[in-house]
């Protein structure tokens, strides 16, 4: 479960980010954080992932004070349990696709075959097992888009976090993420989309939908 | 007022670590005045911000002191050089009132830095920083040793005056004065390597026996009659000079620096077994210590050891 308990987030500046906000996620739901660019919804997102820290109030994942512990803690917590999928892929174009899915097992020392078989999974899971060698920058937006949700669930993370991830992508390509994602949620994951693409909100499998406007949730 | 390159950049140096540790002083006041680690207000997310940046501030200062200690006593044999009658840095040292005290300052000062690191350490190690008072708290007393150092560092170099003839080594540590030092050089080498071998024994046993508190005290111990007997019977053959009691030139080149190597290896020796008796480590951590300690104090023992062994297969004599 994910508890943000009087959440505020005031950025340089002063720019007001999130004023007081308190959410719950339950184990195994889908939410989809909608409202307009600036809104809070990534910060949201981000806190929860432990990449910022709140200006006040507390951020509870799993009943860990994520908010309050070191950073090198959170990075390893992050490590086990948090999937991140970005607009903008956030890949290294120069690698291949298999040298940026296994990206986030390389602090693990884990095993060659370890490496060899958890790739194979997620190549198999998001249909881009014929892609495996080839380099990142080649793909188009939709198979890249695959390559980060692929890299998102190498660590098999019990939360993902996707912040816009169809912004990048057509219609047809937006269709098939969302059925990537149906797929997730029947794995019991928490997942947690900020969006403003009108394709979410409606959804059957969806759990939540909340709006976020002006920093605050939407009531 | 003597400026030499060496002393100019000390005093840069200087400057510089007053300056980052005042900063690191005033937040740590501001820490632990307001810390509460269960607190979710911006104060306490602004302290745990404040608490990295001064916990890095005084690391890096550590990172540097070390090394800068190196270049302290550099300097000092350096100074040597255009002070009448000194050989070595233990004329500068006795050139004024200031230095002997500086010097042990400095010494200890290092040791509470590296002390300081470690806690830093275990304190991190931990979700909840257990330590961070304690070791903010510290840091303001070391704040205050820092500032003693560097104005008697000040008083030191700004009252060295080269128109003063002052004594060479071979005065200062003499064994015909009526001083403690001359007392404690004329005590029998027996004795003092009986202390000395014995000490490390001791260290052994407690290592074995696992009794960390006694095993510190076995350090600090081990630190002083190290010294003494380095100074009183091993220097002599490093020396090859039966009357050459001096702690410094074993830092110059004649020598092949050896003395670097020496202190360099008590220290971490030392240092490592003085903290198991001041950090709360985990038993696996203490054991990792234990070995740390022995290993290094155990290389410092050969080394010494080797001189007076290797000058008598040479020439079938003690000095």
């Amino acid at each position: 479960m994910i508890k943000l308990l009087n959440v505020s987030k005031i950025y340089d500046k002063n720019v007001i980010a999130l004023d007081d906000v308190s959410l719950t996620f339950q184990e195994g739901e889908l939410v989809v954080l909608k409202g307009v660019s600036g809104s809070g919804k990534s910060t949201i997102l981000s806190l929860i992932g432990g990449l910022v820290k709140p200006t006040s109030g507390e951020v509870l994942v799993d009943n860990k004070k994520i908010s309050k512990i070191p950073d090198h803690f959170v990075s390893s917590f992050r490590q086990k349990n948090i999937g991140f999928i970005f607009q903008k892929y956030n890949l290294i174009s120069m690698l291949s696709v298999a040298e940026n899915i296994l990206l986030p097992l390389a602090p693990l020392n884990l095993s060659r075959l370890e490496h060899k078989e958890r790739l194979a999974k997620v190549l198999g899971l998001f249909s881009i097992e014929d892609k495996r060698d080839v380099v990142v920058k080649n793909l188009s937006g939709g198979q890249q888009q695959r390559v980060a949700i692929a890299r998102a669930n190498i660590n098999s993370p019990k939360i993902i976090l996707a912040d816009e991830p169809t912004a990048n992508l057509d219609e047809k390509l937006s269709i098939e993420f969302i059925e990537i994602l149906k797929e997730l949620k029947s794995q019991n994951r928490t997942i947690i989309v900020a969006t403003h693409d009108p394709l979410f909100f409606e959804l059957d499998f969806v759990d939540r939908v909340i709006e976020v406007k002006n920093a605050k949730i939407v009531l | 007022m003597t400026l030499t390159p060496e002393i100019l950049t000390i005093y840069i140096l200087d400057g510089l670590f007053l300056f980052f540790a005042t900063i690191a002083f005033i937040l740590s006041i501001v820490i632990i005045k307001d810390w509460d680690f269960n607190a979710t207000t911006k104060l306490q997310y602004s302290l745990e911000k404040k608490s990295y940046l001064t916990s890095t501030i005084i690391k890096y200062m550590f990172y540097i002191k070390l090394p800068f200690f190196l270049f302290f006593i550099f300097t000092l044999d350096n100074i040597s050089l255009i002070l009448p009658g000194a050989m070595c840095g233990a004329g500068v040292v006795n050139s004024n009132e200031y230095a002997t005290i500086l010097m042990f300052l400095k010494l200890i000062n290092l040791y509470l830095f590296a002390y300081w690191i470690l806690l830093d350490a275990q304190d991190m190690k931990q979700e909840e920083q257990p330590y961070l008072k304690q070791k903010f708290f510290i840091f303001i007393g070391l704040y205050i040793l820092l500032v003693l150092e560097i104005s008697l560092e000040y008083s030191m170099f700004s009252s060295i005056d080269v128109k003063d003839v002052v004594d060479c080594c071979g005065a200062i540590f003499s064994t015909n004065d009526n001083t403690y030092l001359s007392k404690a050089l004329s005590l029998s080498p027996w004795v003092l390597l009986g202390v000395f071998y014995m000490n490390f024994a001791f260290l052994i046993l407690s290592a074995i026996y696992k009794h960390p508190y006694i095993f510190a005290i076995l350090n600090l111990f081990f630190i002083l009659i190290s010294l003494l007997s380095l100074v009183a019977f091993f220097g002599t053959y490093i020396y090859e000079l039966p009357t050459h009691h001096c702690p410094f030139c074993l830092l110059q080149y004649e020598y092949d620096y050896i003395g670097y190597f020496l202190y360099g290896v008590l220290f971490v020796g030392t240092f490592n077994g003085l903290v198991v008796g001041f950090i709360p480590f985990t038993e696996i951590e203490i054991i990792q210590k234990y070995k740390i300690s022995l290993f290094f104090n155990f290389i410092y023992l050969v080394t010494v050891t080797l001189y007076p062994v290797l000058y008598y297969l040479n020439n079938g004599v003690l000095l």
